[in-house]
């Protein structure tokens, strides 16, 4: 099988998880709702001298993205649960890295939809230039959500038809996405005081790193996690 | 089956015998080592809290081991080493933050901070229990047995990426801490004296999995 094959097996199986998301809406409304939700609530208590709110703010932003994220990856991972879907796609003559990459993608995308609407909201929130560098900001959210996506879609592979999922998932998730969160919200802190120098460089690396590192584990052990 | 006999170093009365001799020699040691001059007796706790947090970092990285030799043989043989080191290193993580916990009060004034080495420790916990938790949550041992091994490949590679990403931030954690001769020592006996336990414990545990599989094969066998 060449490579077009593998690629338009991806397109397919990308195609396949958007429509099924436009007709039923079963993750990402949630997910908006929950981001919003979370931004809100969080961001009353952002009444903090001006010096100290790009920090806060930045952490903020980047909790209330893994909370909606992981509530689009649960969502996304419990409708392919029903009616036998899960094990119709390993009954397709796709190779289980395709599945994670297709994954991993519609993954991203969901996690791209609601930072651009939780970024915004951010920057009329704490009326933080966030968006002055909007090339910065789109990188530091591209690469975050790709890192985000790949660690949610092992970690819902790993999870798949537990009694307790729920639990499983955030402590496996939650410890995973530390590295990530932390180069996620120094990158915006930095974006949001002007500050693109060096560090800000350094961060941005990280973030690349880490979504690679867990692209490619994932993409080599799917296979084993979609086994019988 | 290949593995399935106990090991000898857990047969009671030597294996017994010999940690018992290696945990007097520790525990006399920590007793009879010189008190720190501003931290007094609770300096002590230093000795039990890097034995085991070594043993802790070291067993996660052992048990990656066990689930990359598991993937690539299948032999469940790997697995129970990996569920050993999984319940011997939680027990060893969970000690390394409680004995951090006291000495941290002590020496800053506050059982827990913000410390690139202590959220590294807090994560590692995390990992063995959802390690566990994961283990708990499936019941057929071959699909167990992938998970947790594909867990702890993903655990081990973002370990370093964790210490990388807190190294950044600014820490109070003594990287080496300054002891006398003597201290150091000490030192050297509490961590072969813990090492010790914990390799009992380890065979230990490993020997009932194997024998509890032994048992699960038999009764299958006479089923059918």
């Amino acid at each position: 099988m060449n490579i077009f094959q593998h690629a338009e097996q991806l397109a397919w199986l990308i195609h396949k998880d958007l429509v099924i998301e436009r007709r039923a809406k079963l993750a990402w409304t949630s997910m908006l709702l929950m981001g919003v939700m979370v931004a809100i609530v969080f961001s009353m208590q952002t009444a903090v001298p001006r010096q100290y709110l790009p920090g806060i703010a930045a952490t903020i932003l980047w909790l209330a993205i893994l909370s909606a994220g992981m509530v689009a990856i649960d969502r996304a991972a419990i409708a392919e649960q029903q009616d036998g879907c899960w094990e119709a796609l390993k009954l397709y003559p796709i190779s289980a890295s395709t599945v994670f990459l297709a994954k991993m993608t519609v993954n991203s995308i969901a996690l791209l939809v609601l930072q651009c609407v939780l970024v915004p909201l951010f920057v009329i929130l704490t009326d933080l230039p966030l968006l002055r560098h909007f090339g910065a900001m789109l990188l530091v959210s591209t690469l975050g959500s790709v890192g985000m996506a790949a660690v949610g879609t092992i970690a819902s592979a790993l999870t798949h038809g537990l009694r307790q999922r729920g639990t499983v998932l955030a402590l496996l998730v939650l410890p995973l996405l530390v590295p990530l969160m932390l180069a996620g919200s120094e990158a915006t802190r930095l974006l949001a005081i002007d500050d693109l120098g060096e560090t800000w460089r350094l961060w941005v690396q990280f973030l690349a790193v880490f979504a690679v590192v867990f692209s490619t584990l994932g993409f080599v052990l799917f296979g084993c996690l979609m086994e019988d | 089956m290949k593995g399935h006999e106990p090991t000898r170093f857990a047969s009671p009365p030597i294996g017994t015998a010999a940690v018992g001799v290696m945990v007097a020699i520790g525990v006399l040691a920590i007793v009879k080592a010189p008190a720190e001059l501003t931290m007094g007796d609770v300096q002590r706790v230093l000795y039990v809290h890097i034995s085991v947090a070594w043993l802790s970092l070291v067993g996660f990285v052992a048990m990656a081991c066990c689930g990359f030799r598991y993937l690539l043989t299948r032999q469940l043989w790997w697995d129970h080493w990996s569920q050993s080191i999984g319940e011997v290193g939680w027990i060893c993580s969970t000690l390394t933050l409680i004995t951090g916990s006291l000495w941290a009060h002590a020496a800053w004034g506050t059982w827990w901070t913000w410390d690139p080495r202590l959220v590294t420790a807090f994560i590692l916990w995390a990992f063995y229990s959802g390690n566990l938790l994961l283990r708990g949550s499936l019941e057929d041992p071959l699909q167990r047995a992938r998970l947790v091994a594909v867990l702890t490949i993903i655990g081990v590679a973002d370990v370093p990426l964790v210490v990388m990403a807190t190294r950044w931030f600014r820490g109070i954690h003594p990287v080496s801490p300054e002891m006398e001769p003597a201290m150091h020592v000490v030192l050297v006996l509490s961590m072969i004296a813990v090492t010790a336990i914990m390799l009992l414990l380890l065979s230990r545990r490993r020997s009932q999995l194997q024998l509890e599989h032994r048992v699960s094969e038999l009764l299958t066998q006479a089923i059918e």
